[in-house]
């Protein structure tokens, strides 16, 4: 039996009728007076009815009782008392329950006061009190990664306060890993095993959700909402064609997810200022997708700062109408080339690129001069045990070991066979033709991977650090032709647009909401501090370089600052940017291997499947209505015969 | 009024039921009533042997000639016997429909006729929370009317103390004779022990009990304020059957009390409606019977 609730509970305002009934009782005085010739018997008769019967003192007023009771039955049945649904079948049931994003949509539009997790809270509750007796749950959280809220227990107290505390976050929906883990947690139980999944059908994924043959049934909140979102942003720095001054330019994708045209506002601001920098008017068509382009010439206290791009008038679904950036550093890229050779074939192909701070320096100079921490250091001949800057690109290193990779004997002529396409370093370009004269043999077995392979050994690895890239190239371009090809300019460009992009994201990268964050710290760097949005500020511990901060859950503009070995900051700019989590028109949920039993229901028509009592209670006001008329008016039945 | 207490055709019945009167007191004092007891009367009670000392002039000759035995004759004792009227005079009596005083009088009145038609003394005491009036006692059919005159001059008023007018009774009584008490016992007071001591003074008891219908099958209802008649008390009360159960339960066990205090000491008791033919009460009390 599910909770007991009243409907309309305003009928309970008919109980107030009690006050004037009662003290109508009071102050009544309506009874007849007869004289008689002694009071004796009747009082001794009636100490002897009060001690026979412990309640008799209630008789005399057992018209008003029964008043009352017939009053409190009409504002009870008024209010429209009711049970929600029956029992849940299963003596083990875990309730899986969808804290992605789109949870939080709100139902009935933008005005509405409550959301889907609010519907599927309720309908979790409802489904642990509709236990059977002796059967217990065990309530999972599915977002992007499963969490157990509370353990296998019995107590539907229990459950329904474990069940109110969760919460929402901006990640996408990924119910897989927690059914997964409520399947594996009853499939070691004997008994009647369940799931039972409460979500709205925005997943990450198309694949149907595996129960393991466990019956299962998909509580489905919320319905089709009209939506608009942010799907995909990119902030880069570009240089304004007409005044050829730079500029930062933010790319966004707006998606609607409704059946109706709108009109929507973009626009970009800059952290902690109210005037917005840049801002367009869009007429989105139904579900259509449009790319906006916001630019402004940023200022230079600007670098660094975050950027909020804003989808307004606001609507279902919050989380998707801001998005989250970062103002790139300044356009031109630091960059240091470190080689003891006279000629240097990178150093020409770099200086083809306008946008580039070029500056040389010998090997054992990057030991002394002060680079900028942001450069991107290009080393020749040698690879040090300590390369300042970030992103680094060390060419012909000397044996040993460069970065975890190992560097082994030269091979001479070795043959070209494949790369990796898909790497950024290697994208647009191709190695048929390049022909190596003597390269020294790479190992990426221990650390790294391979970017160009012969049919014998790794000639180009990718040797990089968490947040810093790293590429060991085996062989000097002048013992090579590829520096006569258009395939190494275009490689070295890569190289240092990876650079740039790795400069323009800061220390940390693009963040997307539930997943960790890693940030660069310097290598002294022990704790940082972190606040976010809607979170107070705490400490992490840094190691090595790196800060790993636990995934996510908001997405919004983190900080990040640390005081050793030198003062230092930097922001993540966390987004959701999920068009799956944006949609949220209702989508059935697919199962996989569910045997009978399996159902989906729309969690709203649970929660109102109910029994009424208004029958019942008005039954029993008339019953009580007929008593007391009965007793007002009854013939007295005494029996006389044979007493003396 | 005292004409309502005895009419001639209840007066005629009276007079036969007069001879069964039997009252079985012994005042001690000579007079016409002839007592149980061995005394001077004219009537002839039994034989018994001479023994020395005895009364020569009660010896039988006649018998002696007979016999050739030497016997006594011996006669039933004349004793002057006072029946004592105890009417309740409390304002509980005045209840009922015909009033309770008024059966009370009437059945006063008409033992008070056959004691007077005996020859025997008749006295009319009133008993209220006390002894309230005692009158001197009246002897012979003349003094009827002085009688009636003093029943019907009984006024119910105040409350009821049937113990201190019976002891009050037994105190001023120079010698014991029948005590007719004539009441409603709606009295939570003692009374049965005050009757144990008249018993004991050696006084004849006789108890009439006078209820109402409503007393005997209470007819009322639902919620009620019953106002007592003496005490002008209120108790409120829902009656229903359990609760008239109850009280016939109480007034069943005042019944008794009553019937086993008779029993204990010899006495006569009579239970009247006031609705019931006067008569057969009357022929219940010289019948001597214990309802």
């Amino acid at each position: 039996m599910g909770g007991f609730h009243f409907l309309d509970p305003k009928g309970l305002l008919l109980l107030a009728a009690l006050v004037p009934l009662v003290v109508l009782y009071i102050l009544k005085i309506k009874r007849q007076r007869q004289r008689v010739s002694s009071t004796w018997l009747w009082a001794s008769a009636q100490r002897d009815l009060l001690a026979k019967h412990p309640f008799r003192k209630l008789v005399p007023e057992l018209p008003l009782l029964l008043e009352i009771l017939a009053l409190i039955a009409l504002a009870v049945a008024l209010a429209r008392p009711s049970t929600r649904g029956g029992t849940i079948d299963g003596d083990h049931v875990a309730v899986v329950m969808d804290t992605s994003a789109s949870m939080a949509t709100r139902v009935g539009g933008p005005a509405g006061t409550t959301t889907r997790m609010d519907q599927a809270k309720r309908a979790a509750q409802n489904v642990v009190s509709q236990l059977s007796p002796g059967a217990d749950a065990i309530v999972i959280e599915g977002g992007r990664e499963a969490r157990v809220v509370a353990p296998l227990d019995r107590d539907p107290r229990r459950l329904q306060a474990a069940i109110a505390t969760v919460a929402v976050r901006d990640v996408e929906g990924d119910l897989a890993g927690a059914v997964a883990l409520a399947a594996d947690r009853l499939r070691s139980l004997g008994g009647r095993q369940r799931i039972v999944v409460v979500t709205d059908g925005a997943l990450a994924h198309d694949e149907p959700l595996v129960v393991g043959g466990i019956p299962t049934e998909v509580l489905g909140v919320g319905d089709d909402e009209e939506n608009a979102g942010i799907v995909r942003v990119d902030v880069r720095s570009g240089v304004d064609a007409g005044s050829h001054h730079e500029q930062v330019q933010v790319f966004a994708m707006i998606q609607s997810f409704g059946a109706k045209p709108r009109e929507a506002y973009v626009t970009l601001s800059i952290e902690g200022r109210t005037e917005p920098v840049a801002s367009r008017r869009l007429l989105l068509e139904p579900s259509a997708k449009l790319p906006v382009v916001l630019t402004f010439e940023p200022r230079p206290e600007d670098h660094g700062l975050g950027l909020v791009v804003q989808l307004a008038p606001g609507d279902a679904e919050p989380v998707d109408d801001a998005a989250y950036g970062r103002v790139p550093g300044s356009l031109r890229m630091p960059l240091v080339v470190a080689s003891d050779a006279p000629y240097s074939w990178t150093t020409r192909a770099i200086e083809a690129d306008p946008n580039v701070d070029l500056q040389r320096l010998s090997v054992p100079q990057l030991a002394t001069v002060n680079v900028d921490p942001e450069a991107l250091v290009i080393v020749e001949g040698a690879c040090p045990a300590s390369v300042p800057g970030r992103d680094a690109l060390v060419l012909a290193p000397a044996a040993g070991s460069c970065f975890g990779v190992g560097v082994g004997a030269p091979v001479d002529n070795p043959p070209l066979t494949s790369w990796e396409t898909g790497d950024p370093r290697l994208r647009f370009l191709t190695l048929d033709g390049v022909h190596i004269a003597r390269s020294l043999a790479l190992d990426a077995h221990g650390h790294g991977a391979t970017l160009v392979r012969s049919s014998s050994t790794t000639l180009v690895a990718d040797a990089s650090l968490p947040g810093r890239t790293v590429t060991v190239v085996g062989f000097d371009p002048g013992d090579s032709d590829w520096p006569l090809k258009a395939s190494f300019v275009l490689f070295v460009r890569n190289v240092v647009e990876l650079a740039r992009l790795h400069r323009a994201q800061g220390a940390a990268g693009p963040a997307r909401t539930g997943d960790p964050a890693r940030v660069s710290v310097p290598d002294g760097t022990t704790k940082v501090l972190v606040d976010g949005p809607g979170l107070p500020e705490r400490e992490m511990p840094a190691k090595d370089g790196v800060a790993i901060l636990p995934p996510l859950d908001r997405a919004g503009l983190y900080h990040v600052r640390w005081n050793d070995p030198h003062v230092g900051s930097a922001l993540i700019a966390a987004n959701l940017t999920s068009a799956r989590e944006s949609d949220v028109r209702a989508r059935p949920v697919p199962i996989a291997g569910a045997p009978a039993g399996t159902t989906t229901t729309n969690a709203a028509q649970v929660l109102d499947a109910h029994s009424e009592w208004i029958t019942w209670l008005a039954l029993l006001a008339a019953l009580a209505i007929a008593a007391d008329v009965y007793w007002t008016t009854r013939q007295p039945r005494i029996r006389r015969a044979g007493v003396l | 009024m005292s004409g309502t207490l005895l009419d001639p055709a209840f007066t005629r019945e009276l007079e036969a039921l007069r001879k069964r009167l039997r009252v079985r007191a012994r005042s001690g004092g000579g007079g016409d009533h002839v007592a149980p007891r061995r005394g001077s009367s004219a009537e002839f009670l039994e034989h018994r042997p001479y023994a020395p000392g005895d009364d020569l002039r009660r010896m039988d000759w006649l018998a002696f000639a007979r016999t050739g035995e030497p016997v006594l004759k011996l006669f039933r004792a004349e004793e002057d016997v006072v029946v004592r009227l105890v009417v309740d005079a409390s304002a509980s009596l005045e209840t009922g429909d015909p009033p309770k005083i008024q059966v009370a009088k009437r059945v006063a009145a008409a033992i008070g006729y056959m004691a007077l038609a005996s020859s025997e003394r008749a006295q009319v005491l009133a008993a209220g929370d006390g002894l309230v009036r005692m009158r001197e006692p009246v002897r012979g059919r003349g003094s009827l009317a002085k009688l009636l005159r003093e029943l019907d001059s009984i006024v119910p008023e105040k409350g009821t103390n049937l113990a201190s007018a019976i002891d009050g009774v037994v105190l001023r009584s120079p010698r014991p004779g029948m005590l007719v008490v004539v009441s409603d016992f709606l009295d939570a007071g003692p009374f049965d022990a005050a009757l144990g001591r008249a018993a004991s003074a050696g006084h004849d008891l006789a108890l009439v009990q006078v209820l109402s219908p409503e007393e005997l099958e209470p007819p009322w209802d639902g919620d009620l304020a019953l106002e007592d008649a003496e005490t002008g008390d209120v108790l409120e009360v829902t009656i229903d059957s359990r609760a008239v159960e109850a009280y016939l339960a109480r007034l069943g066990g005042l019944v008794a009390l009553l019937r086993s205090t008779a029993k204990k000491h010899g006495a006569t008791y009579v239970r009247l409606p006031t609705t019931a033919p006067l008569l057969d009460a009357v022929r219940r009390f010289v019948g001597r019977a214990v309802d």
